[in-house]
Formats: structure tokens, sequence, C-alpha cells
């Protein structure tokens, strides 16, 4: 049957933080006691507390993954990976430099850049597959069937590519892999499609791109302002019991004070700017996904995604580090927020994947530290 | 659409509870009745019937909603869902779900947790203990290959200038008398350290042989970092910190780097200490000044802040405070009787041109394969 979620909202989340505290209070001290190997159990409960209390049309998601399978995916990443990568490291690339081979080291240290770069690639892949073939709703799953090499390699080139032209690429490296990587995802027999464009968020790219410039630019006028204003009041101490000579520690402080607030100002303006770009890109990113008769759309705004950054900051700093355990729910609760799909969903050809169901979870991501959003 | 409640109104058949169901095949939620017959059960719908299906092939899912909902052995999706409760009669036939995971389910929160702690406490003992006991396990031979794997012959950069390397085996021949293990290099580095390397070989840089005032001071810092080679720190330093970085990869990036630097470093900071002490007490027998190595550590405490901000990065610190070995050197002295400089004026001065004085050592260095 026909399902049109044009007046509805197709995403809705009911879930309560108070009723999730329970299991984050828990998971945290499970996590502490076991010297974080409940990790990956507690990501499970938690994705299955959200995923439960999210609703998508006429019905909740169900999150199926288990700890074990994360767990089993870190141990042989960590195996495959992290340890002979640290060996190599280690060994050949110290050795090489000690044998005074430094152009042999760099190249031994290049090679491994550019493996690490597809890696990251194929774990951010293998981590979005995993996550739909665990995903089920009314019963169906989602999935792939490509391992995600072929897009580690994508990956690779296009984080190249992006990176030349002075990183003016980036925007088109980050939807074309985008589209990349959805394009060879599915939800049952439906495959999805993005067509995400760079042209349209590019602009958003160079304010962000330009933001550092100028913010050094007006730092730089306003210290030389501030040396001309001290240039200036510096002639009057001089008639005071002290003399000249060293400067007066207030003219220290201020000088401290500026160079801090500018320090801070910097940052704090080019977090801003990049979520500016960040919120143009994702929002052209998911408006720009389809899959079968449904079209999706994201609608928060800059201002949104700053509540959403600087409310996590807080949460965390108040509370001194544990408000942690309610991050991935305040960011899984925005995300349902402010998703939208318009269209149609048809149950009676809405078949059961046929794609290969992957064995073990997010390991590679895991293992080499890769936030996911 | 499609009815999502069950209708309580219909009466069905005694033996029979109306449930909700997805066969995991297509999206269709369905709405059959759930026929019991003994350890098994079918579930009928418009005349149809699907089954049977046993009761211990059923998976516990979470409730939501109080809606009780179960999945089956080997069917991805495959749900059937009791809106209304699991009623009493089949509560012993279903599996429970679980919350927690695995043994904490079966044991309870708390003394999971406390059991839990109990062992993360003797794992964490283990980790940061056993480096010392296997390092000195690991057959010489082995850590030689490994040290020889990593360094080789340092290249080029190994300084060997006219009576230079003679003059540098007397030095340690005088410190460490009868040892033929320890394999000592100056190399043509402009920097102020020396470091110990797996193996028993030990890298004087020109640098703190150039800077140094004196025979004897050289003598000290080659002390201490024999004492390291004694002692097997490198190989314990570098087991530890294999063990701290799997025992702690499960931790957050940040606060798993900021515990192993803070662990590892109060380790460090201990073989330091070792190897001043060994320092000290091989200086002794060699009646080698070791006031020359308290100035040197003087100098180098210059930089720091002895006790405000200096005293509590100092936990972060690889090495103790060098205010604090200058006087732990300087305190030494006392004990020192008819000592003698470490190396004549001659061998002195073939030491301090090792490198300058040798042309191969002299060359650029090259950007080699």
């Amino acid at each position: 049957m026909p399902y049109d979620s044009r007046d509805d909202k197709a995403f809705a989340f009911d879930g309560d933080w108070r009723e999730f505290a329970p299991i984050a209070l828990t998971n945290l001290l499970l996590c502490v006691v076991t010297l974080g190997v409940y990790l990956f159990w507690a990501r499970t409960r938690e994705r299955r507390y959200l995923w439960s209390r999210t609703r998508f049309i006429d019905d909740r998601l169900e999150w199926t993954g288990t700890g074990l399978e994360l767990f089993i995916g870190y141990v042989f990443a960590l195996v495959l990976f992290a340890i002979p990568f640290s060996l190599i490291n280690f060994i050949a690339l110290n050795g090489a430099m000690m044998r005074g081979h430094e152009g042999l080291a760099a190249l031994i240290g290049f090679v491994m850049y550019l493996f690490l770069i597809s890696l990251t690639g194929v774990a951010i892949f293998r981590a979005l597959r995993y996550r739909l073939s665990r995903t089920l709703w009314h019963g169906i799953r989602g999935g792939s069937d490509a391992f995600g090499l072929a897009f580690g390699f994508s990956y690779l080139w296009k984080t190249v590519l992006g990176s030349f032209a002075l990183g003016l690429l980036i925007p088109w490296s980050m939807t074309s892999l985008w589209n990349e990587r959805w394009g060879r995802m599915s939800f049952g027999p439906h495959r999805f499609h993005a067509e995400a464009r760079a042209g349209s968020i590019f602009l958003k790219f160079l304010l962000f791109y330009l933001a550092p410039i100028i913010a050094f630019f007006v730092i730089a006028i306003l210290f030389a302002i501030f040396g001309v204003f001290a240039a200036m009041l510096g002639g009057f101490p001089q008639g005071g019991s002290e003399g000249g000579g060293a400067p007066p520690e207030g003219f220290m402080v201020i000088l401290f004070a500026i160079g801090a607030a500018a320090y801070l100002l910097f940052f704090v303006v080019l977090g801003v700017v990049a979520l500016v770009y960040y919120s143009a890109y994702f929002s052209e990113a998911v408006g720009k996904l389809t899959l079968g008769e449904l079209q999706f759309a994201f609608t928060a705004t800059t201002k949104d995604w700053i509540r959403l950054f600087l409310g996590n900051f807080l949460l965390v700093i108040c509370t001194l580090g544990v408000g942690q355990v309610f991050v991935g729910y305040r960011n899984w609760t925005f995300f349902i927020r402010h998703m939208h799909a318009y269209g149609e969903m048809n149950l009676d050809t809405l078949t059961q994947s046929t794609t290969r169901e992957p064995g073990q979870g997010e390991g590679l991501l895991d293992a080499f530290d890769i936030g996911a959003i | 659409m499609l009815s999502t409640s069950a209708r309580s109104d219909r009466s069905d058949p005694p033996g029979t509870i109306r449930v909700w169901h997805y066969d995991g095949v297509n999206g269709l939620r369905r709405a059959p009745v759930l026929v019991v017959d003994g350890d098994r059960f079918t579930l009928a719908e418009n005349g149809a019937s699907d089954g049977p299906y046993a009761f211990a092939d059923l998976l516990a899912r979470d409730a939501v909603a109080g809606e009780t909902v179960f999945g089956l052995k080997g069917r991805t999706g495959w749900r059937i869902g009791f809106p209304e409760g699991v009623p009493d009669v089949l509560k012993p036939l279903l599996p429970k779900p679980t919350r927690y995971g695995g043994f904490i389910d079966r044991i309870g929160l708390w003394p999971a947790a406390a059991g839990s702690a109990v062992i993360a406490a003797i794992v964490v003992v283990i980790v940061l203990n056993s480096p010392s006991v296997l390092a000195r396990a690991v057959p010489p031979s082995v850590e030689r290959q490994l040290g020889d794997l990593m360094t080789g012959d340092f290249g080029d950069r190994s300084c060997a200038g006219p009576n230079g390397p003679q003059a540098l085996s007397a030095l340690v021949e005088r410190v460490d008398p009868g040892d033929g293990d320890i394999d000592v290099r100056v190399v043509n580095l402009p920097v102020v350290n020396a470091v110990t390397l797996p193996g028993g070989h030990i890298v004087l840089f020109d640098g703190l042989i150039r800077k140094a005032v004196s025979p004897d001071e050289v003598a000290g810092v080659l002390a201490h970092e024999i004492g390291h080679v004694k002692h097997r720190d490198v190989m314990e330093s570098l087991l530890r910190q294999l063990g701290l970085s799997v025992l702690l990869g499960g931790l957050d990036g940040h606060v798993g780097g900021y515990t192993n630097a803070l662990l590892a470093s109060a380790y460090s900071r201990d073989a330091e200490a070792r190897a001043d002490d060994y320092a000290m007490t091989a200086m002794q027998k060699a009646a080698v000044t070791p006031l020359p190595t308290a100035q040197f550590f003087t100098r180098l405490s210059k930089g720091e802040d002895a006790k405000g901000v200096g005293r509590l990065t100092a936990y972060f610190a690889s090495h103790p405070m060098s205010h604090d070995r200058a006087a732990k050197f300087l305190a030494s002295a006392k004990t020192h009787k008819g000592d003698r400089p470490a190396l004549d004026a001659d061998q002195w001065a073939s030491l301090k041109g090792i490198c300058k004085t040798d042309p191969e050592a002299q060359k650029k260095p090259s950007f080699r394969f």
C-alpha cells in the first residue's frame, strides 16, 4: 500500500532523555569497570534504544546489531591493520631513519599515508553498510553488495585531488564521495540514489576558506591600533614616580587579553563558518538523496547546528565529562528532528534485501578512531 | 492503511492469541492469530496457516511501549509482537530479553560491575608490572637483533675521527670495565643528548660532546645510559608502551592518550632515577668525579621552574627535574676519594674532535635510499 507523508512528518522521535538516562549511566559504569571493553555493547544498547523510539511513517526502526560483532570487528581491524601499521612505523620507518636513509623513510611514510587514507574510505563505507544492514523497518533491512574497496580507492584519489587547487575542490570531493557511497547502498529491493552537487555550496565553502585570512588581517589591524594607542599613552607615566623603562604591568595584561581574545575569536569564528558550510553541505547531500519513490530532506539551519554543538560542548564541560554519554542521544534526536521524507513507499514491493549481511561491525572505523556522523 | 492494532472486539477461539507479524520476506504487516500447540505454534490468517515454529527458536527483542517483540532464529526481519503483552500461559515458553548483554544479565548489574572492576584492577597491575619481568626474560640476542633491525650501522653518521674511537672505548672501559656487550657511538648531530636503543646500543650526539666541559661530564652521561642498558629499560618501556596502547585502545582517543602518557612517563621517571643511581655508583667505583655531571644538570635546570608550574608539569615529564638530579650528583661527590680524570688531555682532544676530524661524517647528509 502506498504511503504518502506529505502532510505528516515522516520521521519522528518519541523517546525521552529521562528514559535514556539509566541506559547511558549504566553504560558508563560498565565501560569504566571493563576498561572500555564494554564500549561495543554500550553502543549497541544505545542504538537499540534510539532506533526503537524512532518512527518512520507508520512503524518504528529496530537496531539488530550486537555488541559482540562490533567487538570482533574491532579486534579484526586491530590485528589486521593497526598492529602491523605500528610495527612498520616503528621498525621500518625508524630503522630507515637511523640508517640515514631519509629518502626511503619518506617513501615508506608516504606510501603508508596513502594506504591509511584509502583505508579510511573503506572504513567509512563499511560502517554505513553495516548500519544499514542492521537497521530494520517493517522487517526489512538495508545493505550493500560492495565491499568498499573501490570506494577506498575513490576516497584516496578524490581526497588527494580535493586538496589540489589550494583545497578549492574539497566541496566537489565531499559531494561526489557522498554520491558514490550512497549510490552503492540499498534498502530492501530499492537502491539509494544521490546527486548532490558542489556548485550550490561552493560560495559557503569560499566563506569558510577565506575566513581565516580575513580574521588574520582583522587581528593584525587590531594589534596595530593597540600599538599606536600604547605608544601614545606611553608618554604619560614617565612623569610619575616610577619613571620610564619597563612597560607598566597594565599594558602587558591588556596586550595579553587582546591576544587571548583574538585567539579565541579566531577559532570561534572559524568554527561557526565551518558550520555554515557543513550545514549547507549536509542539506544538499541529504536533499539530493532518493530511495525508490522516496525523497529526503534535511532542514537544520546553521543556527540549529551551532545550538547542537554548543549544547554538546556545554553539556560535557558542565558535567565534567559525564554528559558525554548523552551526546549520542542529542545527535540522533537532532538528526531525526530535521530529517524529512516525501513521496511513496509501496509495502507490497518492499521485499527483503538480498545483499550479503556483513559478519562484523565498524571495526576499522573504531581502530582508527574516526568519528562518524 | 494497514491495521496496526489488534481488534479486541473479535472473539478468537481459545488457545489462540492475536499478534502482529512481519515475515521478513516483504514489508507487509500482518495480523494473524498465534495458535499454541505444545512447545510449538502456528500463525493463522485468512484460513491459511504458517508454521509450525518452536517457541525455543524465538529470540527476545526489546519491548517498546509495552509491546513485547520476538524474532526467529535464522530469519532476518521475521517478527511477532504481542500488542497487549504476553499472556501468562505463554510466559514460561518465551525467552527473556537481554538487557546489558551476556553474563551481566545472568549475574546482575552490580555483581558484574564489581567483578569487572576487580578484574580490571588486576589487568592494570599486570600490564604495568609485567614489562619489567618480561624485559628481563627477552634473551639479549633477540634484543640485539631488534636493535640491529632498528638502528643498523646508523648510515654514515657514526663518527670515527683519528684516535676518536680509541678514546671513546677508553672512556667506556673506564666507567664499565670488562663489558664487551655495549656498543657506544658518536653520531654527527648537533643535539645535546644521548639515547639508549635496544640491544645495548648507546648513541652520544656530537652536540653533547662539544658542549661538554670535561671528559668527566661525558662519563656521567655515558654511565647513565649504561645504567639503562643494564636494567633493560628500553625493552621494558617498549613492552609497556605496547601493553598500554592495547589496554587503553578501547578508551576515547584523548582520554586514552593522556592516561597513557601519564603512566608511561611515571615509569620512565623511575627508570631515569635508577639509571642515575647506577651512574653514581659506577662513577664512584671508577673514581671519576660526579661534579661536572652535577653542573651539567644545573645548567639544564636554568630553564625549569622548580616550584610552581614546573612541579606540576613534572608529572608529564619523562625525566626527573634537573634541579633534583644536580643535587643528587652533588651529594654523591662527598663519598669520592682520589678521583682521576676520566681521560687524559690527548684522549679528550681526540674525543672532542671525533666528528669534526672525520671527513666521512662531515659530508652533508645525503638523501639516501
